[in-house]
């Protein structure tokens, strides 16, 4: 008896502290618990659909159904692979990706430095509004903008060429296979690169003024001055935003939208270049009804996607010894 | 104190209400899937006096009624007791999402989701509800037989469907606007000193002359959804595209037809002229090609049997000077049609359908002659008047769609059948009444083919859903190659495509259900 009392009394007071310490950071915890529901809810639930990747899924049976249909292991897995557009879904959405990188990561970066060396700060805030103010328009409207300036009867673009004679014939740069990567690169940067530039333009914020005196002092110019200070001063948001890039890669990483470029900009004509695997899993997912194989489809994705960014932190962390985790 | 510890609770209880209603969400389909009596209990003395209210989805977002209202609406409302609370499709997933989460209505209108409703877990059997609930409801065996799934019940019956036997029977039946046809521009063939067209020759010879004289004007643009069809007539082919036909009482994709290469051929000899544009294949929606013609950019354009005269009515409300005229339906003497429609649309009466007996009784007033001549043509006396040679004299123009839509004619024809609906079509003088019955000369029926329907979710549905989108992304290569051999090579290439997919095994299938369903309707 009093023996469990004295018991009772170390866990009352251990437990006090613990609630104490709780109310203490009551709202913290409200914070951080809310974030919890809505990922749990909206993230972690839906994950187990995926299982209907590895079953015969059928909508009818409702959502009951993803866990009381039949097994089929790797079939879907099997058939995507073995699809005659396989080779050219996984060419196109590598190389949109990869293409998409390399020039919408270096462009934020270049128009921060750029804007950062104008010395005009009404025309350094007029560049940077007029360069941000695209990434607010959707792509729908993006894509119907693109259309009155690019198509070959009504595209102003053609018909300025046309008149100043540098083309016999319209431009196909909306239709033609060749040119799509081009253009989902193109307006990619176009509507991102000022977005992004807001975060570079706040990591040079950061670096010390004096730096940059006392480089002066000792006779560096601009461009070294560029080299040697404000390009190492970026370099942990770089490499942060690099690693977060590659692992949307094949979303089309900071800039994302493969998707909607892909959709959107997408026809019969070009679709030897335009179909990627969002695209395709998107058709056979919902036209179709094949929610199975669209996520047998996606969970291949997804795998690359994580191998993706798991390799890229390791290789940032051997470089440039910070890493995301 | 206590406050800390509520917080924790109240927050790990929402997080599992949450979860658990996500979950349960499914719940929705079985719970509701009791036999017809469970449900309806208050029905039966709802009968008479009560006005019940169904909800209706209809997985048709363009569809042009959205209200339950107007005078037709409100006279069905009156003959049978129903009012309709009304939900038109945002988008064609809409409807496969509802199926999915079991959130479904009382009715449903659809045409793409046939066989999916056909299915004793989401919907009431008509042959069920009819026995119990309305015996006099009788359905020819033809109707009964298309419909009739593997579980020996039906669960809908399509709209605008008629036997040949009951087309040769009603000569003012001349069928509807979903034909193709061709409109040509009357001022410029008059300017080009009006050549004859009698042939698919001629009509390109026109075409290049066009091509010459008028160097901005497009020869001819197409509507997306009707690019091939009014030269696969003229190339006598027996099927459209994703079609089937019979030869000699066996079953062949569309693909392999004899005269398939040639057309091919024709498509791609019609860019390579420059009669079309490769933008043309690009189209986003079915409304670019429309401007074109109406803004007097095209020459011909190709779309149904009524684009001449819509044409026109637009060109005339923009104040144009200039008009389309139809080319004839048939341009060489091969030119066939065969008709394989099982109909249009039909209605379905769910699990969660609160009053399936005022359900099926509403669709039995529907499918009564008083009922088909109402929804098609207006009410009687206001809007039309029985002429004695077999078809309504009406008050209006069929084609004012504003006029149609706003007074809810045709559209409320959840059931109907293609005779009554035909009529509608039925104008004295119309260039669209004319080539619907030019058309009608050259159209047999064989509504048995149409019978081979893949199930959703089999095996078969996967094969040809995967031909059919291969060959929507790689006949455009056809069309657009820069010589005739590349359009061969293409063609053959699509053609072994197909057949690396599975063409001879869902051939095969398809012989087979030939055989099965053609007895269901002798």
């Amino acid at each position: 008896m009093n023996m469990d009392s004295r018991a009772m009394e170390a866990v009352n007071s251990e437990q006090g502290r613990i609630w104490k310490r709780f109310k203490k950071q009551w709202m913290l915890h409200l914070f951080v618990g809310i974030g919890m529901i809505f990922l749990i809810v909206f993230s972690y639930t839906p994950m187990f659909g995926i299982i209907m990747a590895f079953k015969n899924y059928t909508i009818s049976e409702g959502i009951i159904g993803i866990f009381t249909s039949e097994w089929v292991g790797l079939k879907h897995f099997d058939e995507f692979i073995n699809d005659y557009q396989f080779g050219t879904i996984v060419r196109n959405t590598l190389a949109l990706s990869l293409l998409k990188v390399l020039f919408t990561f270096p462009a934020p970066i270049l128009l921060a430095i750029l804007l950062n060396e104008v010395k005009n700060g009404a025309f350094k805030r007029f560049a940077q509004t007029v360069s941000y103010l695209p990434h607010f328009i959707s792509w729908v409207v993006v894509v119907g903008i693109s259309f009155a300036f690019l198509s070959t009867d009504i595209g102003l673009v053609n018909k300025a060429l046309l008149r100043l004679g540098l083309i016999d014939m319209p431009l196909d740069i909306l239709t033609n296979p060749d040119y799509f990567w081009g253009l989902a690169v193109g307006s990619a940067v176009w509507k991102e690169m000022g977005w992004w530039t807001i975060i570079f333009l706040a990591a040079i914020t950061g670096i010390n003024p004096s730096l940059y005196e006392a480089a002066k002092i000792d006779g560096a110019g601009r461009l070294a001055r560029i080299r040697h200070i404000t390009l190492p001063g970026m370099q942990g948001t770089i490499v942060v935003v690099l690693i977060l890039t590659i692992g949307s890669i094949l979303g089309g990483g900071l800039v994302g939208s493969n998707f909607e470029q892909a959709f959107l900009f997408g026809n019969s004509i070009n679709n030897p270049t335009s179909e990627i695997v969002q695209t395709y899993a998107f058709k056979v997912g919902l036209k179709d009804g094949r929610f199975s194989y669209a996520a047998a489809i996606d969970l291949i994705q997804s795998v690359i996607s994580v191998a993706l960014i798991f390799s890229s932190n390791y290789i940032a962390k051997r470089i440039s010894g910070s890493g995301l985790f | 104190m206590n406050q800390g510890k509520f917080k924790k609770t109240l927050t790990a209880s929402v997080a599992v209400i949450l979860v658990l209603s996500l979950l349960s969400a499914c719940s929705g389909n079985g719970a509701n899937s009791g036999n017809p009596q469970a449900s309806d209990s208050g029905g039966g003395s709802a009968k008479g006096g009560e006005i019940e209210e169904l909800s209706l989805f209809i997985d048709m977002p363009w569809y042009p009624v959205r209200e339950w209202k107007g005078p037709v609406a409100e006279k069905i409302t009156e003959m049978t007791g129903v009012k309709l609370n009304v939900t038109v499709a945002t988008d064609d997933k809409q409807l496969p999402l509802m199926i999915a989460s079991g959130d479904l209505p009382d009715l449903i209108f659809t045409y793409a989701q046939i066989d999916r409703l056909s299915d004793s877990k989401l919907s009431y059997p008509w042959n069920e509800l009819i026995e119990k609930y309305a015996p006099d409801f009788k359905i020819d065996d033809t109707r009964i037989g298309i419909h009739t799934m593997d579980d020996g019940h039906f669960y809908t019956v399509r709209n605008s469907f008629a036997t040949q036997a009951e087309l040769e029977q009603n000569k003012y039946a001349v069928g509807s606007d979903g034909n193709p046809g061709i409109a040509v521009r009357e001022d410029i063939l008059k300017e080009l000193g009006n050549p004859t067209i009698a042939s698919l020759e001629d009509f390109t010879n026109v075409l290049a002359m066009v091509k010459e004289k008028y160097p901005d004007t497009v020869p001819l643009v197409m509507d997306k959804n009707w690019i091939e069809q009014y030269f696969i007539i003229q190339f006598g082919i027996d099927a459209y595209f994703e079609n089937w036909y019979e030869q000699d009482g066996k079953i062949e994709y569309y693909l392999k037809h004899p005269k398939m290469l040639d057309f091919f051929k024709f498509m791609n000899s019609l860019y390579r002229n420059g009669y079309i544009q490769a933008e043309n294949f690009a189209h986003a929606n079915d409304l670019i090609d429309d401007q074109y013609a109406t803004s007097g950019k095209a020459f011909a354009h190709s779309q149904t049997v009524s684009t001449a005269d819509k044409d026109n009515i637009a060109i005339n409300n923009d104040g144009g000077d200039f008009s389309f005229k139809m080319l004839p339906t048939a341009l060489s003497k091969d030119a066939k049609v065969v008709g394989t429609g099982l109909g249009f649309a039909g209605t379905f009466i769910t699990k969660n359908n609160k009053n399936p007996e005022k359900s099926i009784q509403f669709l039995q007033y529907l499918a009564s002659d008083e009922g088909k001549k109402l929804t098609m043509f207006g009410v009687e006396g206001e809007h039309w008047t029985w002429n004695e040679e077999g078809y309504p004299n009406l008050k209006y123009d069929p084609s004012d769609a504003d006029f149609v839509n706003s007074n809810g004619i045709k559209w409320w024809y959840l059931y109907n059948d293609g005779i009554t609906e035909g009529m509608l079509g039925y104008k004295p003088g119309t260039q669209t009444t004319q080539a619907l019955m030019e058309l009608k000369e050259i159209k047999t029926s064989k509504p048995a083919v149409g019978m081979i329907q893949t199930k959703p979710d089999s095996s078969e549905k996967t094969i040809k859903t995967k031909i059919d989108d291969m060959i929507r992304n790689e006949k455009v290569k056809i069309y657009l190659a820069k010589t005739e051999e590349e359009a061969v090579q293409n063609y053959e290439a699509l053609v072994k495509n197909a057949e690396n997919i599975g063409l001879q095994k869902l051939t095969d299938w398809a012989n087979q259900t030939y055989q099965e369903k053609k007895d269901l309707l002798k």
